[in-house]
């Protein structure tokens, strides 16, 4: 093919021929690649300590070898494959697990469908395969559907949702083809459709789209044994008619071949009839199902992921806060959400050279955690005993069994850490008392700080606000969730607060210090209730069951106060935020402002930004004092686009034409300058010299800024009404 | 306090649109016009825009090659299967394929110039394929059994079909992809939804990573979620690079040049290349009667479509229409008023211009 003509040699920027092929190959791989990438391999497995580059995402001198970086790439793509396959695999149990209950639903009502329409009689091969219709009763023209309300205007998130179905009705026999809304498009029309159809039931590509094709493979696949369903993911964005059609042709069409439909609709069941017209619903016997919603999906990730941490991974405060904004004001997506943490996770990777020992830190039983380790050992102690977090316990001894202690601490802790967030998160669950928000508050090392230093925070909770110490008061207002917690914890009855110590016992379960306080509030809860029961049991007089009544109110009350300094004393004691940790850094991700960058790029501001403060950027010394004023030597798009602010929505090109060529070469700031000083003879030169300046270069380098401004879209062109005027796009940053 | 940040900028923003509409209808609008400008001739224009002294050499260059300290991470990032998008100022041509050709040695890598005016993404598919076949079967990972399968050539495929082979099975832990890096994705012969539908469904490929870059300041509107964040996957980067915009602006008509909006016949031909043979015949028929009667205004409709039909270029008006709106479209064409009343056809070229044009696509 011709556009692989420059296949050897790689174009320089300026090799013309190539930049003007629509597409071309610029190398292929090189030829003895695997047999060197496995050379590679042996070479830095041989090699199992070298010395890499530990200085945290220091820029790589070039002059490090081949080998090097092939070792140090495996290294970080071993790390991020772990991370990463524990992660997604958690996510997407979670996700199944909460879609579990409705799956089955839906199967068990195909089936149903199933055997109601096969009940009527199934015609003949013969007959089935004919393209004319079956002559029967208006009610066998009925197609069974499934509406699966979804709940969530974002069809991003529901995707797996539908794919998961497909393969969970897959698993239990049925034919199943997931269509979306692009097979029902006006463009396609029904033919692309139905082609869509046997592509996923037949896996071909048949040129003649025909449904007799479907209804023979159908009764070749073991005459009308096993259900056929279709699944169309977004009912809202399909084409009316389309989708109109296409229930009219499975209509005539279900007596020979039973198809059930499945449907996924994110609004509400009036969309049905906006979209379709009552003679092809009139064909739909409707059946309802209702997904999750995406916010108690959120907090099921939220738990399994960050909180129970799967993997080992953890973010710090501001990232956490940072991704709470995200998906709540901005995306709300959980598919970003998801995005967001393996794009922290890639770059924690890329950064911290220690986050190798992830893998280790994670594994239940591995016990030496560096001795697999790739990296010269020595520098791997100066690395760890270097970071901040290591250095502020101001410990002057550095040697492996300290670091080891320190990461198995670091271990313990973050699971006592978690223990005390979901037992936390059991006592607030029924009070609008969300995980993603008790998740970022726990994590704040600040509130930590102070919930340490102030000696009040039980008692204080514990006599109700009566300090007039409105710090306090502002602090505890301020760390509004866990204080919320505890509150609803005191004034929990009786009944729930079994519920919620039993839930405890099953979150503290191998952490001994919380889970023995907690059975021992258990078995006092017994106590207090076999007395209540035996008291009730006996025959009391009527002043005597007002006493024992108050009685045990107060003893629950009493229990109620005892529960409640339990989990003060756990938010205390064991709620250690991952960034008060020593050696957090090597699982812990903190760079926000990185991790905002990669998510969100935001081109029209930063495109802005780059013309008018372009010398920020090049670091060039010259252009920096211009403050507002062009200088001649800026860039002419930078120039230019400075010169636009001063201008209306409208620019008049001959205006902005002169203003451009006075910046250029008579500079205002130099001619202020000139007033007040007498020119010296070599400014005089420069400016016969700049009057030289051929006035076609000048208008070439107009012609070419208005161009680049062009293409980047800050300008809308001249029209036909308006020749002379281009007009401004943004306003402002 | 961050919601009264958002009012704020929000506020800012409504008010400097204001202002600037203001400024506008302000006073008095300039009267001036374009042509009081003591415009060069256009030759003389074009040569001095060629010939632009770069300014700040050394430091642009400077940047440039402090880019280079990232490329182990974008191949890294890469690997994990994101697709990388670099933004900011100044052309990232030079900057996408110097990455490609350092640090993606392993596999192969096409490139798009999504700056041009057209550009066949099915021929681009082929050359995809063809590379992943090359590339899988020197690295022996075809099973052998389906290589009689797969080997039917692959420019007789459907996009489907070719999809599916570009979304075949990886073997865990020994990838094997190909780069795709896209100049200007968001690139005038790039830019209609149906293409980016598809540019989405090739990066979702498991054989595949891109590499694209964008310089339009709403790029992003080109896509929606779905795209970004199941397909796409992208990792924004910001490179401003300040390069001027030499290939990408061949396509852009100088604002000072003489008659504004024509094209020069470099473009021209690299549009017309770009269509079938019978377009070119039917532009063709124009060009010759254009050449032969330089002073009349242009060629009847009517007159074209007789023409046509007799040397069987196009069957029927509803043909020759769609031929003539893919010219207009890409400004091969114009359409006046004749002085009978008559619209007729032209092409906006001059006559030295227009016989260059004519030899180069006879070739």
């Amino acid at each position: 093919m011709a556009p692989s003509a420059a296949a050897n040699s790689p174009p320089s920027p300026e090799n013309t021929e190539c930049n003007l092929q629509p597409f071309f190959v610029l190398h292929k791989a090189l030829p003895s690649n695997s047999e060197r990438k496995s050379m590679e391999k042996t070479a830095s497995r041989k090699r199992t300590r070298r010395r890499i580059d530990l200085s945290p995402s220091s820029p790589k001198s070039s002059e490090q070898s081949e080998a090097e970086f092939a070792g140090d790439h495996h290294l970080r793509t071993d790390a991020f494959r772990y991370v990463w396959s524990k992660i997604d695999s958690t996510i997407k149990n979670v996700l199944r697990n909460i879609n579990a209950d409705v799956f089955n639903d839906i199967l068990f009502w195909v089936q149903e469908s199933f055997n109601t329409t096969c009940s009527c009689g199934m015609p003949d091969r013969a007959k089935a395969t004919r393209s004319y219709p079956v002559v029967t009763g208006p009610l066998s023209k009925q197609i069974y559907t499934g509406l699966v309300f979804t709940q969530n205007m974002e069809l991003v998130d529901d995707l797996l949702t539908f794919k998961d179905l497909g393969l969970h009705l897959t698993s239990h026999g049925c034919h199943v083809a997931n269509l979306s809304s692009f097979d029902f498009s006006a463009k396609n029309g029904i033919d692309g459709c139905l082609r869509g159809l046997l592509r996923q039931f037949l896996l071909a590509n048949l040129d003649v789209a025909d449904m007799s094709i479907l209804a023979s493979w159908y009764i070749d696949q073991g005459n009308y044994e096993n259900p056929m369903v279709v699944i169309i993911d977004d009912m809202e964005r399909c084409c009316g008619s389309v989708l109109s059609q296409f229930i009219l042709m499975l209509s005539e069409w279900t007596v020979k071949m039973p198809i059930i439909l499945i449907v996924g609709v994110a609004t509400t069941v009036d969309a049905l009839s906006s979209i379709l017209p009552s003679y092809a619903l009139q064909y739909l016997s409707c059946h309802k199902f209702i997904l999750g919603s995406p916010a108690d999906r959120m907090e099921a990730v939220i738990e399994a992921v960050l909180v129970k941490q799967c993997s080992g991974f953890s973010v710090g405060h501001n990232v956490a806060i940072f991704l709470r904004n995200y998906f709540f004001r901005q995306d709300g997506t959980l598919t970003s959400f998801v995005r967001a943490l393996k794009i922290a996770i890639v770059q924690h990777i890329s950064m911290e050279p220690l986050s190798f020992m992830l893998k280790g830190l994670s594994d239940e039983d591995s016990q030496d955690l560096w001795s697999e380790s790739p990296v010269f050992l020595p520098e791997l102690f100066k690395r760890a005993f270097d970071l901040p977090s290591f250095r502020r316990n101001e410990l002057t001894e550095t040697n492996e069994e300290i670091l080891a202690r320190g990461l198995s601490d670091l271990k313990r802790l973050k699971e006592l850490w978690s223990s005390a967030v979901m037992c936390l998160y059991e006592a607030g669950k029924g009070h609008k008392i969300t995980m993603f928000d008790l998740y970022c508050e726990t994590l704040d090392p600040e509130l930590h700080h102070s919930r340490v230093s102030d000696h009040h925070l039980g008692l204080e909770t514990k006599v109700g606000m009566s300090s007039s110490d409105h710090q306090i008061r502002e602090r505890l207002q301020n760390c509004g969730f866990i204080h919320q917690v505890i509150r609803k914890v005191r004034d929990l009855p009786e009944v729930l607060l079994c519920q919620l110590l039993k839930n405890w016992e099953k979150h503290t379960k191998g952490i001994i210090e919380i889970h023995a306080k907690v059975r021992e509030l258990q078995s006092s809860l017994k106590f207090e209730d076999d007395k209540g029961l035996k008291q009730g049991l006996t025959d009391l007089s009527k002043r005597q069951k007002i006493q024992s009544n108050f009685n045990i109110e107060k003893d629950a009350k009493r229990l109620n106060e005892k529960t409640t300094e339990l989990i003060i004393w756990m938010v205390k004691n064991y709620m250690l935020p991952i960034e008060c940790i020593p050696f957090h850094e090597i699982i812990c991700f903190t760079n926000v402002s990185k991790l905002q960058s990669a998510l969100i790029g935001d081109p029209r501001r930063t495109i802005q930004v780059d013309l008018l403060e372009f010398h920020k950027i090049l670091k060039c010394k010259c252009c920096s004092k211009s403050g507002n004023n062009p200088l001649p030597s800026m860039h002419d798009t930078s120039i230019m686009y400075v010169l636009t602010q001063e201008h209306g929505d409208l620019i008049n090109l001959h205006d902005w034409y002169q203003s451009f060529k006075a910046s250029i070469l008579h500079p205002r700031i130099k001619r202020k300058h000139r007033l007040k000083h007498s020119p010296s003879p070599k400014k005089k030169m420069d400016t016969s010299e700049s009057r030289k300046k051929s006035e076609a270069s000048v208008q070439a380098q107009f012609s070419r800024a208005v161009t680049e401004l062009q293409i980047t879209g800050l300008l809308r062109m001249p029209t036909k009404r308006r020749p002379d005027y281009v007009q401004r796009v943004a306003f402002g940053l | 306090m961050e919601a009264n940040d958002v009012d704020d900028e929000d506020f800012q923003f409504s008010r400097s649109y204001f202002l600037a509409k203001e400024l506008g209808g302000y006073g008095k609008k300039s009267t001036c016009k374009l042509s009081d400008i003591d415009l060069v001739d256009e030759q003389e224009l074009r040569e001095a825009a060629a010939n632009i002294q770069p300014k700040h050499e050394s430091e642009t260059a400077a940047l440039m090659d402090s880019y280079k300290s990232f490329y182990l991470d974008w191949g890294f990032e890469l690997r994990c299967g994101f697709g990388l998008l670099m933004y900011g100022f100044g052309s990232k041509k030079a900057l996408l394929e110097d990455f490609a050709s350092t640090a993606l040695t392993e596999c192969g890598v096409l490139v798009i110039n999504g700056y041009l005016p057209s550009i066949n993404l099915k021929q681009v598919m082929i050359a995809l394929a063809d590379l992943l076949w090359d590339q899988l079967k020197t690295q022996r990972r075809i099973p052998l059994g389906t290589s009689s399968k797969v080997q039917q050539p692959f420019n007789s495929r459907s996009m489907d079909d070719l999809l599916a082979f570009l979304d075949g099975p990886q073997v865990e832990g020994d990838e094997c992809f190909i780069c795709v890096v896209i100049h200007n994705i968001d690139g005038p012969g790039l830019r209609d939804s149906d293409t980016q539908q598809y540019l989405a469904r090739i990066s979702a490929c498991s054989h595949i990573r891109v590499v694209a870059s964008i310089d339009h300041v709403n790029a992003p509107l080109l896509w929606d979620k779905t795209m970004v964040h199941t397909q796409f996957n992208w990792w924004w980067h910001h490179v401003p690079t300040f390069a001027p915009y030499k290939v990408e602006g061949i396509f852009y008509p100088l604002i000072l040049a003489h008659g504004g909006t024509t094209q020069t016949v470099k473009t021209a031909s690299i549009v017309l290349q770009s269509l079938t043979p019978n377009a070119q015949s039917v532009f063709k028929v124009l060009a010759e009667h254009q050449l032969a009667h330089p002073d009349e205004e242009g060629m009847p409709v009517n007159t074209l479509y007789t023409i046509c039909r007799e040397r069987f270029l196009v069957s029927s008006q509803v043909t020759l229409n769609s031929h003539l709106t893919e010219f207009k479209d890409h400004e091969l064409v114009k359409m006046r008023r004749h002085s009978d009343g008559q619209d007729c056809l032209y092409i906006p070229l001059s006559t030295e211009a227009l016989e260059k044009l004519v030899l180069e696509i006879s070739q």
